[in-house]
């Protein structure tokens, strides 16, 4: 049965089902145990299963490492990253390691582990705390990265990443944590590497993920008032993307925007461009658009910080110029 | 702890498995029939026989980029052909090819193979120690590492943690003196590099890493140590690379001389000495040896020569497991 919840409590829920359910999933981080996590994600998990809720020194690549070994002896880790920043300190882990463990061993082990990374910008904290990191892991074949937009989105792609045998980095906008929304309070997986079509439109592509999916809602509510038809691509993976939803939707409407927390050179937003280029060139009726941060760090003032995130007044115009050309 | 005759016969045969397979993988990178580089371990046979002769196959391996002789001895009698068709890219090879010499693994012996990254899998061997705990059993880790890992910031996350936790885990540290062209003593303070174990209370010995019969006696009380849960130990055991970092490296950088003292303490020679002088074994028995061993070798290397390549196209299998890539 459904009830309203936050995207925190949902993503505690689904670990909570998924240990009831699994023995072999344990979580472990920096202050992920008795404290129940920077962000309260782990409540109540060390008080359940004081043997499978570990608090480690400040070791990511401790953390990231132990959890390729477990995983590759059958366990199920579910790490913790408490910022997204830190995974600088465990790339080697999660890009030579991770990522590659199945490859290496040939399909016969790989490293059936979850990342949670929180990501994103605007609580001030500046440029150490607040960045959105998935450009840094998208060339990595053999890592999954995985960006929920809602609480149901949470639970369900959070349970489907520790049942899934890929690395996945999971990353949690913290934005996104006190928005509620319905949640099924049973077990329930979304599958993994699918987009979702948050709305049917036909006159123009809106891709955004995380907490810039609320941007394209509004957008598109407020292009739907001057008659303009919007259709919303919610990635849900960002890497490997869907691309086969996206193209569709984009050979349907002709314009593409896509809106993302992020500097704009590499961004996801420069593959689905480059992707649309090479296979859609003909479909398209306007040139692609994106709607992005600024290419600096996230500073920390908060006008300066509101200015180098991305803008909703840009998604508008943006809308504009695509209808206009 | 002397070995029994029989004990270190078997252990001799070992290390002059590894010498020859070292050997006959030299031949075949230098005539470049070998693709890629290669990480010779002539000269540290000892240390690599003696740990993998204390382990049981249900212990967690993972060997460093020169650990071409713990991977094979590791590994099955079967599949020892296999260690040596992954060295030159054969779809034999124990990795289908993927891997080559810095990534031959045996999940069947838990070996888990190297990983081209220093100071890597001294935290992913945290994991496999961990696992034993998790699941309330004795088997053990041990991580093979060199002086040049230790380098790397990943140690003490991984020794700090293994210490906090009582994991078991065993921190092989085979100082062969050298990381590529730098001594260890001018990119360490420490004149030992065991010391390091001592921060963290950790039991820690610098052994002859060329005595393959002190490298048995400490490897196994560190082991009885871990499978009762007691915690890490490391070791570190003292030893030599008679090539160079890899196969074609002159090694100009070493004194002259320098070499030829470490040929002085050969860890076959040692044992061969111990076995004839206190065990009484003869010429003819140690020639017997190696005519065993040479057999052995011929069968690896034609195994290796004879293997087809592997499809190029299988080069996009395993990146995910539930999901394909495209090919070309």
């Amino acid at each position: 049965m459904a009830r309203k919840i936050s995207f925190s409590k949902a993503l505690n829920e689904a670990m909570i089902q998924e240990m009831e359910r699994d023995e072999n999933v344990f979580i472990l981080g920096e202050d992920v145990a008795k404290m129940g996590g920077d962000f309260g994600i782990t409540s109540g998990i060390w008080d359940r299963w004081p043997n499978r809720a570990f608090d480690t020194a400040l070791s990511e690549s401790a953390i990231t490492g132990l959890s390729c070994g477990a995983s590759v002896c059958g366990l199920r880790p579910v790490a913790e990253l408490m910022f997204a920043d830190f995974i600088t300190v465990c790339y080697d882990q999660l890009v030579n390691n991770a990522a590659k463990l199945n490859y290496m061993y040939q399909g016969e082990a790989s490293a059936q582990m979850v990342v949670r990374a929180v990501t994103g910008g605007g609580i001030r904290c500046a440029y150490h705390h607040s960045q959105c990191i998935e450009p840094w892991l998208m060339n990595i074949p053999g890592l999954v990265i995985v960006a929920p937009a809602t609480p149901y989105e949470a639970k369900g792609l959070l349970v489907a990443s520790i049942r899934n045998n890929n690395p996945v980095v999971f990353l949690e906008h913290k934005h996104l944590y006190n928005i509620k929304g319905e949640v099924p309070e049973e077990l329930y997986e979304i599958p993994l590497y699918e987009a979702h079509v948050e709305r049917e439109g036909t006159d123009i592509t809106i891709v955004a993920a995380m907490s810039m999916l609320k941007f394209a809602q509004k957008a598109a509510d407020e292009m739907a008032a001057k008659g303009i038809s919007v259709e919303i691509v919610n990635p849900r993976t960002i890497f490997p993307l869907d691309k086969e939803t996206i193209k569709e939707s984009v050979a349907k409407t002709g314009r593409l925007i896509v809106v993302q927390e992020g500097p704009k050179v590499m961004g996801y937003g420069a593959e689905i461009g480059a992707m649309l280029g090479e296979e859609l060139f003909e479909y398209l009726k306007a040139p692609i658009k994106r709607v992005t941060s600024l290419d600096t760090p996230v500073p920390f003032a908060p006008g300066m910080e509101d200015y180098v995130l991305p803008h909703y007044e840009d998604v508008i115009t943006a809308c504009n110029e695509v209808m206009a050309y | 702890m002397a070995l029994s005759k029989e004990h270190l016969l078997k252990v001799y045969e070992d290390m002059l498995l590894i010498r020859r397979f070292e050997e006959e993988v030299e031949v075949y990178a230098k005539n470049g029939t070998i693709p890629g580089f290669i990480h010779l371990s002539i000269g540290q046979e000892a240390a690599q026989a003696g740990v993998v002769d204390v382990l049981k196959d249900t212990d967690y391996k993972f060997p460093d980029h020169r650990g071409h002789g713990a991977i094979v001895l590791s590994s099955k009698a079967e599949d020892r052909k296999r260690c040596m068709s992954e060295i030159f890219a054969k779809a034999s090879g124990i990795n289908g090819g993927r891997g080559g010499s810095m990534h031959v693994h045996d999940l069947s012996v838990r070996n888990m193979g190297f990983n081209g990254i220093q100071g890597s899998t001294v935290v992913t061997a945290l994991g496999t120690a961990f696992n034993s705990v998790y699941r309330k059993n004795d088997d053990v880790t041990v991580v093979f590492m060199g002086d040049g890992t230790l380098g790397e910031g990943t140690c003490h996350e991984s020794m700090n943690m293994s210490a906090t936790w009582k994991l078991p885990l065993i921190y092989v540290l085979i100082n062969n003196h050298y990381a590529i062209s730098t001594h260890y003593t001018e990119s360490h303070p420490q004149k030992q590099l065991s010391t390091w174990g001592l921060g963290y209370e950790v039991p820690s010995f610098t052994i002859d890493g060329n005595d393959i019969e002190e490298v048995i006696e400490v490897t196994q009380k560190a082991v009885d140590r871990a499978r009762k849960g007691e915690g890490p130990t490391l070791i570190e055991m003292m030893s030599y690379r008679w090539q160079g970092h890899f196969s074609g490296d002159p090694a100009a950088y070493r004194p002259d001389g320098e070499l030829e003292a470490w040929k002085e303490k050969d860890p076959l020679k040692i044992a061969k000495e111990r076995l004839q002088e206190k065990h009484g074994v003869t010429a003819d028995e140690i020639k017997a040896i190696s005519e065993r061993v040479e057999v052995e070798i011929a069968k690896y290397v034609k195994f290796s020569l004879e293997s087809p390549v592997p499809k190029p196209e299988d080069a996009v299998k395993y990146v995910y497991t539930d999901r394909e890539v495209e090919g070309r």
